[in-house]
């Protein structure tokens, strides 16, 4: 089960089309007939167009390694030893076919043909070693690539409507608008705009009273109060947190063949709600996830703060059970190049991992030069060793007493509990150890399955002590987190030639991707890994990615789709901005108002684009049916945890505190799955905290939340799937939770309202903000005469019982496509 | 009813490769109607009987009688480099006779399978790149070890949408659990609808096998004005929008297919509805009752059905091979007999495609005495039914079944042919996806032509 196979097959096996898994040795006789016959040609003949020498290499073919001639160039293998017919060079030199014919000027004469036919029959013997060289990339174009100059600032558009203009934003997007012959749409009334801030910036939707307030209210000030309101809510954090949370692939297990447990993963998701909330300046909040544990600390809280923030580095998926522990480190330190790239950057820079990145300009050189900064950080994930699992390191110790949340406490029956199982466990070891040597020696019994009892048996034991050794002897719980380190001195580091850990190249020193920030210099120590210079190369002034990365994100957010659509992808093969001024013109504000997404936050809301209404225009719908130029605010359903946040609001089960851990927490270190230590069962237990504190387990989201298509977390997700299943249907319709919650919120129609009229009304305004139309209230009347009619049991008018038509009542509403959009 | 599937018409046309910029657009609804091929199709649907941990070929239809002669040595000479510490040859002890009229070899392991021998496509030189069961079933599934990727069926249900709105296109039938789980029928970049629809079979009740499928609390004629309600409700919604909204209307739908689903499924998944005589000849235990259940499914329209062998990986034989295997092969030989018979007397064989095999094979040497090791290099799978010549072998292996040595086709080239068989260019099925179009294939695949009918 080792990765180091997994590397060295999948290289073995790439080849495997062309040479077989184990080439033989060619024959000296082989070898002669291709230097006397076949080699001379090649250089004479081929070599100019079809070599590593090349100055412009034709068709990708490279006929000047063994690799080259039988990969072949873009249409298919050159040669396949013993196969003319699929030797497409046989096919040229033989003029057969008018666009392939080759050498291009002259046929060859016809014995060198059938030389070469010979040869290929013979087995194509070929002693050229070395491997054909890709085609240099033309990096000209993507050089002058728009999102690798710094953002410049746009001068203001002029509008022909100034009356629609509230600030720059509107005036770059009614200016674009004017550009397309469209006209913005009119203003969303206040019942649409109070739903709309309250998902966009809280997640959840207003209650009835709320909405009615604000559509009451006088004050020309109302919306600025509204949204300041939501900006400074503790619900801020836990919606906007979780959106960083996608792009920092949040996990709480590792995936792969193992998934193992990170029981500790939650102090970083708490952090990253607490960063939002306290409108951490972006630039910060990313040095802390790269550098949090080289920066100085005011004491030991912020010091505990710093140290969780570098759990971005450490949460990735990882493959446990690798054997070979340099694949280990290299896949690590990919996955962690990948991750800041793609989420920081909005670049894929892991390409550059096995050869120069296809079509941004960027060298596999400088991959090994950021990979130099990861390959010197200790990664200290935690885990236990045991069965599945060969890589586990210790967790960071924070600061006792230091945390904001004190983690779970250690009950004297739980302690009492584990340490009955911990001493059963060590005696059951010793006797299987016994048993095992037992029948090594006799060779009677079934040694192999012994041991994989006993292996078993010792994963627990290294289990529970993990988790006996996390507590104080008065069942505190004693902080530790997931995260980075330095460990105080260098290697040197060096180009791996495709990748591959078998193959060292040159040595290359520490630094950055030069396209970004080429002006940045920095100096590397001896000592220190060089992450609090990276984390400086990623935020400074000179880099052009970053802040429009983020305020991209910010709008992608707000509007459902972001001025460039490619959320993860800045480079060459990206999209363009829609608006690349007002790109330019958000970036360089947000970095002028020191990185506050808040800040952003609110300049964008406050916007005219943003109050819009979704309303449908023909004209402007002809000429923009995508509405990329923000002619209205697009409808957009709501994404998985605000419907599962949604159905627990309206019926009031919603538990708005934050639980002290996570489930996986609580069920500790181990591998989850069916006859896994770790039971699925256990850790999706029913709870009604908010969505985004459900234990997150790699292959093993939370039904409610896997669904409505919730980002996988295994990758960076800026931008979500929207899909609609039949069995999002089904769950809506059968699902034990939604029933539950239908109950719930039928209790609370008759706690709060007296009459069946007024119910129904009340109903309407839980579940979508307004009261019914006359055709609703109609149709409601309806549904109860007719239930009444299956089950005269079921009376609207009558006192509340479970399973009432009023539960299925609000199950239709919960059901219904308007309480998952968003107008 | 007829225009949103025009729509989906279009849209399944769009990610044919006539157009990628329109795809966006209809990523919400489901391809509901089949659509033009590349070319024209001799499957309509593919059966894969996945046997999970990898079995040996020469067990079965592939006979090497060197393993005999060379009985416990390691011929000098030969390459049995295997990945872990192995032992001399294993002879696979099974007698094999020809059957049929093409006269194919088929051990005595398998004989009700045997009488099907004029239908077998043996392919005796499949090969892969890993000798892991996680990155080898990635690779045989997706295509590909890196996540994530679309898996095979995502593919085919992207590229030929569903044949019976009621069911989801591509269904995997697994008793418990494979060792990689949902990332193995996953449909990744891909929209969601085209995702492999999980259903643990090891209960044959189909309200215990498909969740969610059944309200606890409502009987159908409660729920039905439930329904109603809310797609009233919806309506209502559907009218206040000025202007078209094809998503809106998309939901709609999706509601009332789940809605019908319940049904559907209901009928679909309950083999309780086959006359005993059919349930006799499929036999008994997890893999007949998938085998039936994949016959329902396939005559419903669903596109693609796996039916894993078990939970976990019971192929994986380390130790006791030959013991092991005679109870593997007897669970296996009349089921898929009877699948091949009940298929071909429904006139469903020309049009359906069975696959057979696992993540790779195993090593003909030895591993703990009585055991076999994984191998990559070379193994065994057939193929039965639509489009595929009957009767006949593919490819070789060595002379003890452990490398593919003429002919050898890799998993790029399984999957180009399966996705030729139905109908499809396996390069010209792509979809955009972080700035490069993705293939099932990768760069790779060649078509074996020389086994199709």
């Amino acid at each position: 089960m080792t990765s180091l196979r997994l590397s060295i097959l999948s290289f073995v096996g790439l080849l495997a089309g062309t040479q077989g898994v184990f080439p033989a040795e060619p024959s000296p006789e082989g070898i002669a007939f291709f230097e006397k016959k076949i080699r001379p040609v090649l250089v004479e003949r081929c070599y100019k167009c079809h070599s590593a020498n090349s100055e412009k290499l034709r068709g990708g073919l490279q006929l000047d390694t063994r690799e080259g001639i039988r990969k072949g160039g873009g249409s298919g293998h050159a040669v396949v030893p013993k196969n003319l017919e699929q030797s497409l060079l046989v096919e040229a030199i033989r003029y057969e076919d008018e666009d392939t014919a080759m050498p291009p000027k002259e046929k060859l004469p016809a014995s060198v043909i059938a030389d070469f036919e010979k040869w290929i029959m013979m087995g194509a013997p070929d002693p050229r070693d070395g491997s054909a060289v890709a085609e240099k990339p033309n990096w000209e174009k993507s050089k002058n690539h728009w999102a690798f100059k710094l953002p410049e600032q746009p001068a203001r558009p002029k509008v022909k409507d100034n009356n629609w203009v509230r600030s720059d934003i509107d005036r770059f997007v009614l200016a674009e608008m004017d550009k397309q012959s469209l006209k913005p749409v009119g203003e969303a009334d206040r019942r649409t705009l109070i739903r709309r801030l309250f998902f966009d910036l809280n997640g959840v939707p207003p209650q009835p009273k709320e909405v009615e307030a604000f559509v009451a209210d006088k004050d020309p000030k109302a919306f600025e109060k509204l949204v300041d309101r939501l900006l400074a809510s503790e619900s801020f954090g836990e919606r906007w947190g979780r959106h960083w949370l996608d792009v920092a692939r949040y996990a709480e297990s590792s995936g792969k063949e193992a998934n193992l447990t990170y029981p500790h993963a939650w102090r970083y998701r708490d952090y990253v709600i607490d960063s939002f909330n306290a409108d951490k300046p972006y630039n910060q909040f990313i040095r802390e996830q790269i550098a949090g544990d080289l920066m100085p600390a005011r004491d030991n809280q912020h010091r505990a703060e710093l140290m969780t923030a570098t759990g971005f580095l450490a949460i990735g998926p990882k493959s446990h059970n690798e054997n070979n522990r340099l694949q280990f480190a290299v896949d690590l330190a990919d996955e962690q190049i990948e991750t800041t790239s793609r989420a920081i950057l909005g670049l894929t820079i892991a390409c550059a991992r096995c050869h120069d990145h296809k079509f941004d300009p960027i060298p596999q050189r400088e991959y090994y030069a950021l990979a130099g900064i990861f390959f010197n950080t200790e990664t200290q994930f935690g885990t236990v060793q045991g069965p599945g699992n060969r890589r586990s390191t210790p967790l960071v110790n924070l600061p006792a007493e230091a945390t904001k949340n004190p983690g779970e406490v250690l009950t004297v029956s739980t302690r009492a509990r584990l340490e009955k199982m911990l001493v059963d466990s060590k005696k059951e070891l010793e006797e299987l150890t016994a048993q095992a040597r037992k029948e090594r020696a006799s060779g009677s019994g079934d040694v192999q399955r012994t041991f994989q009892r006993a292996r078993a048996v010792s994963g627990r034991v290294n289990s529970i002590t993990e988790k006996l050794s996390g507590y104080t002897a008065a069942g505190k719980s004693i902080p530790r987190a997931m995260g980075v380190s330095d460990r105080g001195f260098v290697r040197e580091t060096r180009l791996l030639e495709r990748g591959e850990i078998q193959q060292p190249g040159e040595k290359v020193p520490r630094g950055f991707v030069s396209i970004v920030n080429p002006d940045f210099r920095a100096s590397f120590h001896r000592s220190g890994s060089g992450r609090r210079q990276m984390a400086e190369w990623l935020v400074s002034p000179g880099n052009p990615l970053t802040s429009r990365v983020i305020v991209n994100r910010i709008w992608h957010h707000l509007f459902g789709q972001g001025l460039v659509r490619s959320m993860d992808n800045f480079g060459s093969t990206g999209q363009a901005p829609s608006h690349p001024e007002l790109l330019d013109h958000l970036a360089l504000q947000f970095v002028d108002q020191n990185w506050s997404v808040k800040g952003m936050v609110r300049q964008i809301v406050l916007s005219s684009t943003y109050r819009m209404a979704s309303d449908y225009d023909s004209a402007n719908y002809n000429a923009d049916p995508e509405n990329h130029y923000l002619w209205r605010v697009s409808k957009r359903r709501l994404d998985a945890e605000s419907i599962r946040d949604s159905i627990l609001s309206v019926s009031g089960l919603l538990k708005w505190d934050r639980p002290r851990s996570s489930a996986v927490a609580k069920a500790g270190n181990g591998q989850v799955g069916r006859s896994r230590n770790i039971q699925i069962r256990t850790l999706m237990a029913p709870t009604d905290y908010r969505s985004v504190f459900l234990p997150i387990v790699r292959d093993l989201v939370p039904a409610s939340l896997d669904l409505f298509d919730y980002a996988e977390p295994s990758l960076v997700t800026g931008k979500r799937d929207v899909t609609t299943v039949p069995s999002q249907a089904l769950y809506l319709m059968n699902d034990a939770f939604v029933i539950r919650a239908a109950d719930s919120m039928a209790r609370r129609l008759f706690d709060e309202a007296p009459s069946g009229e007024e119910r129904v009304d009340f109903a309407f305004k839980l579940a979508y903000g307004r009261t019914p139309t006359t055709n609703e209230k109609e149709k409601a009347r309806q549904f109860f005469n007719s239930y009444q009619s299956i089950s005269d049991t079921n009376n609207p008018e009558g006192k509340y019982n479970r399973g009432s038509a009023w539960s299925s009542f609000c199950q239709a509403l919960l059901c219904s496509a308007e309480f998952r959009y968003l107008d | 009813m007829s225009e949103p599937f025009d729509i989906n018409r279009r849209a399944a046309l769009a990610r044919m490769g006539a157009g990628m910029g329109t795809l966006g657009l209809f990523n919400s609804l489901q391809a509901a109607t089949g659509m033009a091929p590349h070319f024209a199709p001799r499957a309509k649907r593919v059966i894969h009987l996945f046997m999970n941990g990898g079995p040996f070929g020469p067990d079965f239809l592939d006979p090497k009688p060197a393993l005999k002669k060379f009985e416990g040595q390691r011929p000098e000479g030969t390459d049995l480099r295997t990945e872990r510490p192995t032992g001399g040859l294993l002879n696979a002890p099974y007698k094999y006779t020809r059957h049929g009229q093409s006269g194919l070899p088929v051990s005595e392991l398998l004989p009700h399978t045997a009488k099907f021998a004029d239908d077998l496509c043996v392919l005796r030189s499949v090969h892969t790149d890993n000798p892991n069961h996680g990155p080898a079933l990635l690779l045989m599934n997706n295509g590909t070890m890196t996540p994530k990727v679309p898996s095979m069926g995502a593919w085919m249900s992207y590229g030929l949408g569903t044949e019976n709105a009621n069911l989801p296109a591509y269904i995997v039938l697994c008793p418990g659990r494979p060792v990689r789980f949902s990332i193995l029928w996953n449909s990744a970049f891909l929209p969601s609808q085209h995702q492999g629809v999980y259903i643990n079979h090891s209960k044959i009740a189909p309200k215990e096998m498909i969740p969610w499928l059944r309200n606890a609390k409502l009987d159908p004629t409660t729920q039905r004005k439930q329904l109603d309600l809310m797609q009233a409700l919806n309506r209502e919604h559907l009218a206040a929008q000025s202007g078209a909204d094809n998503a809106l209307q998309g939901r709609i739908e999706a509601m009332e297919t789940a809605y019908r689903m319940q049904f559907a499924a209901t009928d679909a998944f309950d083999i309780g509805k086959e006359p005993p005589k059919v349930r006799e000849a499929y036999g008994k235990g997890h893999f007949a009752n998938g085998c039936l259940l994949a016959r329902r499914l396939s005559e419903r329209g669903v596109r693609f059905i796996q039916v894993y062998y078990g939970n976990g990986q019971p192929w994986d034989t380390h130790s006791n091979h030959n013991k092991t295997t005679p109870t593997l092969a007897k669970n296996i030989d009349q089921p898929i007999a009877a699948l091949l018979g009940d298929l071909k007397s429904r006139g469903l064989l020309e049009d359906t495609l069975i696959v057979w095999g696992g993540e790779f094979g195993r090593t003909p040497v030895s591993e703990n005495g009585s055991g076999r090791d994984h191998n990559p290099h070379g193994f065994m799978m057939w193929l039965a039914g639509g489009g595929v010549k009957g009767g006949t072998t593919y490819g070789e292996s060595d002379d003890f079944g452990f490398k593919a040595i003429h002919n050898r086709m890799h998993i790029h080239d399984l999957h180009a042919t399966l996705l030729h068989l139905l109908g499809i260019d396996h390069e010209r099925l792509t979809h955009r996806h972080a700035g490069r179009d993705y293939r099932l294939t990768d760069v790779h695949g060649h078509v074996a032509k020389e086994i199709l009918a």
